[in-house]
């Protein structure tokens, strides 16, 4: 009995993992800007490929995956200097212009990659509870959740940075009138949400067969977990990965991954149809 | 008559004027003779480029005369592409039935973007998020089809068959004295190009008439609109169900042609497509998405040739170039640039 | 006289704070009624609550005799109201004509729309205008045009959020005018103003907003002679 439940448990938290850790980003960005990124599937995919990389060229793998997510990082604040900047009064062509972004870069490391690499394979190690077999490093995965989640918090609540980030989120015309350089607060963000682009690919690395499109296997969750959890990350993300998590969960178990999906999108839908600006929205509503 | 032609011209459309109608009557005559000198095989090829037309003119219809923007418009075009197989396959082709299987696909996706739309527009979901969810439908529906390989998937006679797409339906076929005619080549030309005439003239009508005003309200104002009586919801919903019956329009055809769809046609990156023929033709212009759809798919064809990945590439660069350099669409900068020369032209030189 | 529009019990609470309660307002047929109060007395919460677009955490607004709290703007607009927006909000990309005739069409069928659109052109001195995208237009103009909007529905209510901010002396006096001139020929009108002069002009009845309640409801000469009413104006806020 108790075996069928951790089971159970295990197996929604890997979910959330995944949600929480493909979201986060994308989550960020939007917070901060109202953009959504469409690019964000290349940069789980650069984080990817960057890690596969390292462990290839012998680095231990945390810090092939450190290195993952930085230069996910890096490229993100580039591509915020260089393009985004000078979309933000237009919101729907700087989406549009991650869109073109995103093409480039898939379609450009088919040329230039090829079609599919060979992975590095998941880390050994599994444990026994009952009569099952977990495999550990789907625990790592859902531990660097629950870390993210709290580095964010912390980044946002405790540091000099997380302030002018949230004034600049609330009333970017008052925080530029009290000295607060936004284009850089914007460019830091934008990095931040694309670091942690990279570390969402950068952990799943070794769980994947690599191909330049699968960028594509996180969006639709990162989307929905979005949608649902609103424009603020540290309230939304969670509740809505939870809410989502044991949907996809239960329908998993019962009818497999890809009902799972589109049940989770039914889901989507309705829930909007009740909270059009997400759990995060309505959380801020109720308390104003 | 001549009040019922003049109510295919407004404020709403670009060209509206003597010489704009002259050029379109000189395209139009070009575009009917052009099977008689052409090889019949380019002739199915100038089809097939006619054919996405469809798709981009609802898109414009939603998103540079209403405001709402999907990224999904695949999803209808998916839909109503494989609705069309299953029917066709199932009921066969003979003596027109391929006509009732069109318009009862067309018809799936036009409730299918009703039900969808209904739990968005309703929901007051707008601008960013109604982009989103879209996309996540296309791509949802995608990874669906993607998995249905096994036999366990059909409806009735018809096979999903999974990744490998769903083929073997019957070309559209008009029942004629004397043995039916298959829509292929030059036939299938001809049908969908007076199809487009009708589409086009019909979307003319639409825009520069009292629904058409309405539309761009809502996209200049939505509660300024609202304030004068109009049921902002509907107007919104009827538009996004038009545009999406167009898509879905574009997938019968897509599939007629070809006798085959598969679930990359609603993945990416063909969910990108619609978009990047709209934004850069110029969304808030028919005539402009038409010319500039047109011309796009033709140099994306011409250098798939050679290779795919490049020319999916370009399509990217168009898009990025056209966000960051001319927002408003190079065919609607030209539709504009043509006009003011004109207008120069016949007011004498400017002072 | 009876009332065309009525608030009962109104409350509107925004998390902890009451922007709006327990306002009761009569708005009688025929008359010009100015809502007034010093910043932040909830008369834009009120307005937004007359006309829709918040929905009142408690209370009823009847309209005509039909209660119409839970119907959306655009059917009350449909049963005889019509609204002018505190910031102008004309469709800025489309031509002032245009504007017009999107106000028009829903009335009038397409023979009679491109007479009236003349009609509402000279009424508003805006025929020269006609052919320019209302976005060009000056700030007063583009207040003017909204009015214009507003006026074709032919209302049998007319809500007017502060018509005049940022009009000229001229073009204030001017809009009292027509509203005056709108009046006579039987419309309702309600206008939620700062400006006494402007108040002063047009103003048969006058509510005065203050902390979200009703504070004083008076003939105008009255309310201006109210010393209480001078002092919230003033800021002191410790009357009983």
């Amino acid at each position: 009995m108790f075996a069928e439940i951790f089971s159970i448990l295990f197996q929604f938290a890997d979910v959330f993992a995944f949600l929480v850790l493909a979201a986060a980003g994308l989550a960020i960005i939007f917070g901060m800007m109202g953009i959504i990124n469409l690019a964000h599937g290349e940069f789980i995919t650069c984080g990817i490929y960057v890690t596969v990389a390292g462990v290839q060229q012998g680095l231990p793998l945390p810090v092939a995956q450190a290195l993952g997510a930085l230069t996910a990082g890096i490229i993100g604040v580039i591509l915020e200097r260089t393009v985004i900047h000078r979309l933000y009064n237009r919101p729907l062509d700087s989406i549009l212009a991650t869109w073109g972004i995103s093409l480039i870069v898939t379609q450009g490391m088919l040329v230039t990659l090829g079609s599919s690499w060979a992975g590095i394979g998941t880390p050994e190690g599994s444990f026994q509870v009952g009569e099952y077999t977990f495999s550990s490093y789907r625990l790592v995965l859902f531990a660097a959740a629950v870390l993210v989640m709290l580095a964010l918090y912390l980044l946002f609540m405790r540091t000099r940075y997380g302030v002018l980030a949230r004034a600049t989120m609330q009333n970017p015309q008052m925080a530029r009138a009290l000295g607060v350089r936004t284009p850089w607060i914007y460019a830091t963000s934008f990095g931040v949400g694309a670091a942690l682009a990279g570390l969402c690919g950068a952990l799943y690395a070794p769980t994947m067969t690599l191909i330049p499109t699968m960028g594509i296997t996180f969006i639709v969750e990162a989307f929905v977990t979005v949608v649902v959890g609103g424009a603020n990350v540290l309230i939304g993300t969670v509740p809505a990965a939870m809410v989502l998590g044991a949907i996809r969960t239960a329908l998993n178990a019962w009818q497999g991954q890809i009902i799972g999906q589109i049940g989770m999108l039914i889901a989507v839908i309705l829930v909007i149809r009740v909270l059009p600006e997400g759990v995060s929205g309505w959380l801020l509503r109720r308390n104003r | 008559m001549r009040d019922r032609l003049q109510a295919l011209n407004g404020p709403q459309t670009l060209g509206n004027g003597r010489a704009f109608w002259i050029s379109f009557a000189v395209v139009l005559a070009g575009a009917l003779i052009y099977p008689a000198w052409a090889d019949p095989y380019d002739v199915g090829n100038s089809a097939y480029f006619l054919i996405w037309i469809f798709m981009a003119l609802g898109l414009s219809l939603m998103w540079g005369y209403t405001g709402i923007l999907s990224f999904g418009q695949t999803a209808f075009f998916g839909i109503a592409g494989y609705g069309y197989g299953v029917i066709a396959i199932n009921i066969g082709a003979s003596g027109g039935l391929t006509f009732v299987a069109l318009l009862c696909a067309v018809s799936l996706a036009a409730v299918s973007a009703a039900v969808l739309g209904y739990f968005m527009i309703y929901g007051r979901v707008g601008g960013v998020f109604f982009g989103i969810v879209t996309f996540a439908t296309t791509l949802a529906l995608a990874a669906f089809l993607h998995q249905t390989a096994g036999p366990e998937w059909a409806i009735g006679k018809a096979r999903l068959n999974g990744f490998n797409g769903m083929g073997g339906m019957s070309p559209l076929e008009l029942p004629w004295f004397g043995g039916p005619i298959y829509l292929e080549d030059t036939a299938l030309y001809y049908f969908v190009l007076l199809l487009l005439l009708a589409v086009y003239l019909g979307l003319r009508l639409l825009v520069n008439g009292r629904f058409g005003n309405v539309l761009v309200a809502i996209r200049e104002d939505p509660l300024r609109a609202e304030l004068l009586g109009y049921d902002v919801r509907k107007f919104q919903l009827a538009a996004f169900v038009i545009g999406s019956a167009l898509a879905g329009l574009s997938g019968v055809l897509y599939t007629a042609w070809g006798q085959f769809i598969t679930p990359a046609s609603m993945g990416l990156p063909a969910a990108a497509m619609p978009i990047i023929w709209v934004a850069f033709s110029g969304r808030s212009d028919l005539t402009a998405t038409l010319v500039g759809t047109f011309t796009l798919l033709l140099a994306f064809q011409t250098i798939t040739i050679y290779s795919q990945q490049y020319a999916l590439i370009l399509m990217g660069a168009v898009l990025l170039a056209t966000v960051l350099f001319m927002p408003t669409g190079l065919m609607v900068e030209i539709g504009r640039l043509i006009r003011r020369l004109h207008a120069r032209a016949t007011a004498g030189p400017a002072p | 006289m009876t009332a065309i529009l009525e608030a009962r019990g109104l409350h509107k609470r925004f998390g902890g704070l009451a922007a709006v309660a327990d306002v009761d307002l009569a708005i009688e047929d025929g008359e010009i009624h100015c809502l007034i109060g010093p910043n932040g007395a909830g008369k834009s919460t009120l307005f937004k609550l007359l006309l829709g677009t918040y929905d009142p955490s408690a209370g009823r607004v009847m309209f005509q005799g039909v209660d119409v709290t839970r119907q959306k703007p655009f059917e009350r607009v449909l049963h005889g109201m019509s609204i002018k927006m505190q910031v102008p909000s004309v469709f800025r990309d489309l031509p002032v004509s245009q504007n017009l005739v999107i106000a028009l069409q829903r009335r009038l069928p397409r023979t009679g729309i491109e007479a009236e659109m003349r009609r509402l052109l000279a009424l508003l001195e805006l025929e020269e205008q006609a052919g320019k995208p209302a976005g060009e237009l000056s700030h007063g103009q583009q207040q003017w045009l909204e009015i214009g909007m507003a006026l074709a529905l032919q209302p049998r209510l007319l809500l007017l959020d502060e018509p005049t901010a940022g009009m000229s002396t001229d073009e204030t006096f001017r809009t009292g005018e027509l509203i005056q001139r709108l009046n006579a020929s039987g419309m309702t009108i309600l206008v939620v103003e700062h400006d006494m002069a402007f108040i002063r002009q047009i103003a048969q009845r006058v509510t005065v907003l203050h902390l979200g309640r009703v504070f004083a409801q008076d003939s105008i000469d009255r309310i201006i002679a109210d010393p209480r009413v001078a002092e919230i104006y003033l800021g002191k806020t410790d009357v009983d």
